[in-house]
């Protein structure tokens, strides 16, 4: 080989080593990364990590799980344990969240994996609310359901959309909270969901659901489902109202039965594949 | 000029690459080269350039928007008062801006710099440590710069950058992997190129540089990683490193004393980042600097006494780096009241006397107007709700309130950890003695914990529960000669807008998408535009060809308005 051709040899060597490199590189960018975390708490019953892991919790946790993990917003974390739920699945569970509920992943930046460790061991020694036995028939509770709910809650793809999306709701609320929710008694509402009340030039009144806004206008939908978008130069009053738009099923609407037959078919909605399971 | 790499050691060198396999490669391109060199000889000579060709001279920056028509650095002077002399764009005629052009960067991320704009060119830096040259008439792209960034990039709030820094055809900027560099401004080619500190320790780089005689002045981010926070200053022609003022007072510092508690070392990961950049005084020769929180965030057991010097604004030697005086806002933080606002430097006339003054709406909630020479506090007035302290004494001192200590079962304190502004910059009208901020009312529920530091690991101690319902945010024109709000405009979400303020009495803000236009003297809102993205960065200003331009970064959008033209 000559020497000019054993430097281009050379060269191409070199070139062709920078470019897998390269690859290589770009390649671990995008590669997910390999599962680090243990299969068990490592710091379980460790009391530094209890108490850090308490403030933790009541930072990140208890605005939805209830100050005391018993479930408010979010499900009751203190029967997870006896209800066979892993360590390691908690922690995946924290660190990618929950699709289609308001349970997002802890980014891992801001939450190391010793937070959510210490976070875990703190759960374990909250007492377990012994799990009631479920009551209810969700079958009866489904008919409740499609002659009350549907025409403003979709499950599944079938009923209507001026309420949330209830095809998750059992992974997303315990039944306490849903059963406060339709009795009347919890004043949460869904951002999205904010009842408004405009009124317009000519006097007209439109009831609905406030998807965005700024400082000039205002987008809802309307009791009709009617998306619409309002300029506020426009309007001559946006009032928002505390009651959400969802009527309020007092026992005399709904009765104890159906009401318990409505919880039991709401909390097994787990999503479209889990609920056909 | 010779192109350049630093390592963290300080040698030039080539990072390591082995010598032996890269000389065939040198003789290869060398080949190219010459063979394109001969085929361009044959070409005819390029057209000759008339007069002087355009540089950014010390001098330039200097006298700042004194050439009104170019933008040259990021608060648009030293003293970043952000208010332009160009008035062609007045309150009768501002209803007529319209948009004349628009440039998306084709990343993701957000812009949160100020562009800077010379002779017909923007220079602006994006997110995912990327720039631009610009056609200021058109947008059209020039040149493009974009860095090869390594993998495990630590940066808490987003893969940011703040804008370029210029100095003769060089342009600085820092960068997401803690290193500074020099591109040119012709081409968007790295001239030189510096490591700050080692990324994988936390350290990451996003303040726009100041550029000081023939020195380029930046700062470190990380305080949220334990890091320990400095200013340094290049060499703008080589890149090396002439001095380095770090933020917290180590064992030779005469602010030592401020670090006690349970961890000796405390200081050596206390924090004290710089993100935002400083104000320069020619005639003081001092350069100021807003500094970080201290770390941890929010759990102060292990870091007893002030931590100095976090949390406040020091005046250093712009020769030098030495201390020539501090003043801090917030003695021993405990809230995550990063003070990297923008130090505005103004001549105002309080109490009859025309006074040489640092103007800073902190993140704590107070409006500070101190003595530029000496860093005496002249007054500090809360621009928005405070419970974390009452008010500043007469001594400098914050007057603390009880309950305000973050704890394991959560404290409420207002406002919350993002402060009553933040890297927002604001601008000062000075013939209106108007100070504009975007500010945010809010409280949250600080907690505590404990965190133990380790390198490149998040170190915060704590965190804040955002109390929603208390969460407003609105423009406010704060009266400089009484710390008094002259007017507010309320916004229906979150800003995190920039302000601009311009000769013809207007004022550019903005908040929901939307950038706004406001009459100065009364807050009345008197133009707006929906941009489709949330605004992170402030408006700036230019003339071209004789028409004013005005330039709005928003996410990852650029927008140039100028009046119609029928």
């Amino acid at each position: 080989m000559s020497r000019t051709a054993q430097r281009l040899a050379v060269f191409l060597a070199f070139a062709l080593g920078c470019v897998c490199a390269h690859a290589a590189a770009a390649q671990d960018r995008s590669a997910p990364r390999p599962e680090l975390r243990a299969a068990t708490n490592p710091l379980e019953g460790n009391a530094l990590a209890i108490s850090n892991g308490a403030a933790m919790f009541r930072n990140r946790c208890a605005g939805c799980h209830g100050p005391d993990a018993h479930g408010y917003l979010g499900p009751d974390l203190t029967s997870y344990w006896s209800a066979g739920g892993t360590d390691a699945r908690m922690f995946d569970i924290v660190r990618k969240g929950v699709p289609g509920t308001e349970m997002i992943g802890a980014d891992p930046l801001r939450v190391l994996d010793k937070d959510i460790w210490q976070t875990l061991a703190y759960i374990r020694t909250l007492s377990a609310v012994p799990a009631a036995a479920p009551t209810g028939d969700a079958v009866s509770g489904e008919r409740v359901f499609r002659t009350n709910c549907a025409s403003c809650h979709r499950v599944n793809g079938r009923g209507g959309q001026l309420g949330p999306d209830l095809s998750r709701i059992g992974s997303a609320r315990p039944r306490a909270g849903l059963a406060g929710k339709i009795r009347g008694s919890s004043d949460v509402i869904r951002p999205g969901y904010e009842p408004v009340t405009l009124v317009t030039r000519d006097g007209e009144r439109i009831r609905g659901v406030r998807k965005n806004e700024d400082e000039f206008s205002i987008q809802i939908m309307d009791a009709r489902e009617r998306l619409q978008g309002y300029v506020k130069a426009n309007l001559t009053a946006i009032t928002f109202d505390k009651q959400s738009l969802m009527p309020v099923y007092g026992p005399d609407r709904l009765n104890d039965r159906d009401f318990d037959d409505l919880l039991r078919y709401l909390t097994s909605l787990r999503g479209a594949t889990e609920t056909a399971r | 000029m010779r192109k350049q790499t630093r390592g963290l050691d300080g040698r030039d060198g080539q990072d390591g690459q082995d010598t032996n396999r890269i000389v065939p490669a040198v003789l290869v391109m060398l080949a190219c080269a010459l063979s394109w060199t001969l085929a361009s000889a044959q070409q005819p000579a390029l057209r000759k350039v008339e007069g002087p060709t355009a540089s950014v001279t010390s001098q330039d920056l200097r006298e700042g928007l004194k050439n009104p028509t170019r933008w040259l650095t990021y608060g648009g002077d030293y003293g970043n008062l952000r208010h332009s002399p160009l008035t062609q764009i007045t309150p009768a005629n501002v209803n007529r801006l319209v948009p004349q052009w628009q440039f998306q960067t084709d990343t993701l991320g957000k812009f949160e710099a100020a562009p800077l704009v010379f002779d017909g060119v923007v220079y602006v830096t994006g997110p995912l440590d990327t720039g631009w040259a610009l056609d200021a008439r058109t947008g059209r792209q020039i040149w493009r710069y974009r860095r090869e960034l390594p993998s495990g990039l630590i940066a808490c709030c987003g893969l940011v950058n703040r804008g370029f820094g210029v100095l003769g055809d060089l342009l600085f900027k820092t960068t997401l992997d803690a290193h500074i560099v020099a591109i040119s401004r012709k081409t968007g080619a790295i001239e030189w190129d510096t490591a700050m500190e080692d990324f994988r320790r936390g350290y990451s780089g996003t303040t726009a540089p100041l550029v000081v005689k023939d020195k380029v002045i930046v700062g470190i981010a990380g305080a949220e990683y334990g890091i320990r926070g400095f200013i340094d200053a290049y060499d703008a022609q080589t890149g090396k490193q002439v001095w380095r003022f770090y933020t917290t007072a180590g064992p030779q510092d005469p602010g030592h004393g401020t670090w006690r508690g349970t961890d000796a070392k405390a200081w050596e990961h206390g924090g004290g980042s710089i993100w935002v950049p400083g104000a320069y005084d020619p005639e003081l020769n001092l350069t100021y600097w807003g500094t970080g929180n201290a770390g941890p965030d929010y759990n102060g057991l292990e870091r007893e006494g002030d931590n100095l010097y976090t949390a406040s604004v020091v005046a250093l030697d712009a020769d030098t780096g030495k201390l020539r005086w501090h003043y801090q806002f917030t003695p021993h933080d405990i809230w995550d009241y990063d003070s990297t606002q923008m130090p505005v430097l103004a001549d105002v006339t309080l109490g009859g006397e025309l006074r040489k003054v640092v103007l800073f709406a902190n993140r704590n909630g107070f409006f500070y107007v101190l003595d530029r020479a000496t860093g005496k506090l002249i007054r500090g007035k809360p621009f928005i709700q405070t419970t974390w302290a009452k008010e500043i004494r007469a001594d400098g001192r914050p007057m603390l309130l009880p309950n305000s200590v973050p704890s394991e079962q959560g404290t409420r304190v207002c406002p919350d950890q993002s402060g009553g502004t933040n890297w927002m910059p604001p601008s000062f009208d000075p013939s209106l003695g108007l100070f504009f901020v975007t500010a945010r009312e809010s409280c949250g529920i600080f907690f505590t914990w404990k965190d133990d530091y380790t390198p490149g690991e998040a170190f915060r101690g704590g965190a804040v529960q955002r109390l929603g319902d208390t969460q407003s945010s609105m423009l406010r024109a704060i009266d400089v000669t009484t710390g008094e709000r002259r007017w507010e405009f309320p916004y229906t979400t979150q800003s995190w807008a920039g302000v601009l303020s311009t000769a013809s009495g207007l004022v550019f803000a903005g908040g929901s998408g939307n950038v706004m236009a406001f009459d100065a003297k009364s807050g009345k809102n008197l133009w707006h535009f929906q941009t489709g993205s949330s605004l992170y960065a402030g408006a700036m200003t230019y003339m071209v060809d004789g028409r004013q331009y005005v330039l709005l970064p928003a996410g990852t959008t650029l927008t140039a308005f100028a009046l119609a033209e029928f």
